[in-house]
């Protein structure tokens, strides 16, 4: 069960670590807008508002990652977490 | 002194004892042990399984292990391979090699019965990659609601196309999902009609854009693969699809072997 944090330095780890965790978030967010959208009870204009406050987020972690140069380490965070819950639920699925 | 392991490789028919001009894990030389008309191809190692921290050590015994049972196969013809790192300990009061001989003895009959079945035959590897990119664009050219959402996004203002996409990114992720799950349906109905065993294994993250939507072993007659060949071919010409045929192996996958 290893996340593979690939770089030399503390810091940049844990700073990849958290972005991971704000993408993750982020990605929750887009869904739960979807939700909403598809809906039908929000306005356009409500719909625009939505949608422009997400791509600011999107900029903004962006802009973070590409400053602080850890982009590979955001990756290999993810890579790790998606690879945890695939054996997860390879093992509920099938116990053997 | 504590009493050694037998460390074991594979087993095949035979009946003579004799050391091996080949050395295993660790440098340990290698003989064949023998009972019931088997040979056991061994080497002594402490009563536990090799272990290390260090992921090269560990590779590089595994490349060991599979050198051996490579050239066992080359010169037994038909082997039960053992999976790496199967040892055989002492246990009450019996030496490893007592317990080896014993479960010769019980299993003689099953194992020369799996001999026999493996006779000739070989495991192959075969694994289909697709590029999405691809089997997304001949999808598109067919999907009204992919292309009714296209449309939709582009004359809106930018946070609603924003969501849009997203909603679009959606319905294209269900629509390769789906051909990859009909696709894997045909692909090892074909291959299955040509080999004599199956199994499904995970498939691999692979390197973007290329995706892996099957991965299997077969365990097929080695003078006879022209049928899977001709199959994996036609799959390989599809626009979008490659594939990725190894072979023949030791038939690791088709055994249970140790006990």
């Amino acid at each position: 069960m290893k996340i593979e944090i690939d770089d030399k330095d503390l810091k940049h780890g844990l700073l990849g670590l958290v972005l991971a965790i704000i993408e993750v978030i982020r990605d929750t967010l887009r869904i739960q807008s979807l939700k909403r959208m598809e809906g039908g009870h929000l306005t356009e204009d409500q719909i625009d508002r939505l949608g422009l406050a997400l791509m600011e987020l999107d900029k903004v972690i962006e802009t973070i990652k590409e400053e602080q140069g850890v982009s590979e380490a955001v990756r290999s965070v993810r890579d790790g977490l998606d690879d945890l819950v695939d054996g997860m639920i390879g093992k509920l699925v099938d116990p053997h | 002194m504590t009493a050694k392991g037998l460390y074991i490789y594979c087993v095949a028919k035979g009946d003579r004892e004799e050391p091996l001009d080949l050395c295993g894990i660790e440098g340990t030389s290698l003989w064949t042990l023998t009972d019931q008309g088997l040979v056991a191809i061994v080497q002594e190692c402490e009563p536990k399984p090799f272990a290390s921290a260090d992921q090269k050590v560990f590779a590089n015994w595994l490349l060991i292990h599979q050198n051996i049972v490579d050239l066992a196969w080359e010169r037994y013809e038909t082997i039960i391979p053992f999976g790496f790192d199967t040892v055989i300990l002492p246990t009450n009061g019996n030496s490893a090699r007592q317990n080896l001989n014993a479960w010769l003895e019980k299993e003689s009959a099953e194992v020369k019965r799996k001999l026999e079945y493996l006779k000739n035959k070989a495991e192959y590897g075969v694994q289909v990659l697709w590029d999405p990119n691809v089997i997304l664009s001949r999808i598109r050219e067919q999907d009204a609601e992919i292309q009714q959402s296209e449309k939709e996004t582009r004359s809106k203002p930018a946070g609603v196309a924003y969501l849009l996409q997203r909603k679009l990114e959606k319905l294209i992720r269900q629509r390769l999902e789906t051909a990859a799950d009909a696709n894997f349906k045909t692909f090892y109905q074909r291959i299955r009609e040509c080999v004599e065993n199956i199994h499904i294994e995970k498939v691999r993250k692979e390197d973007p854009p290329k995706q892996m939507i099957l991965n299997v072993s077969c365990l097929q007659n080695k003078e006879e693969i022209t049928a899977l060949g001709a199959v994996l071919e036609k799959i390989g010409q599809m626009p979008g699809f490659d594939v990725r045929f190894t072979g023949p192996w030791p038939p690791y996958s088709f055994v249970t072997a140790g006990g």
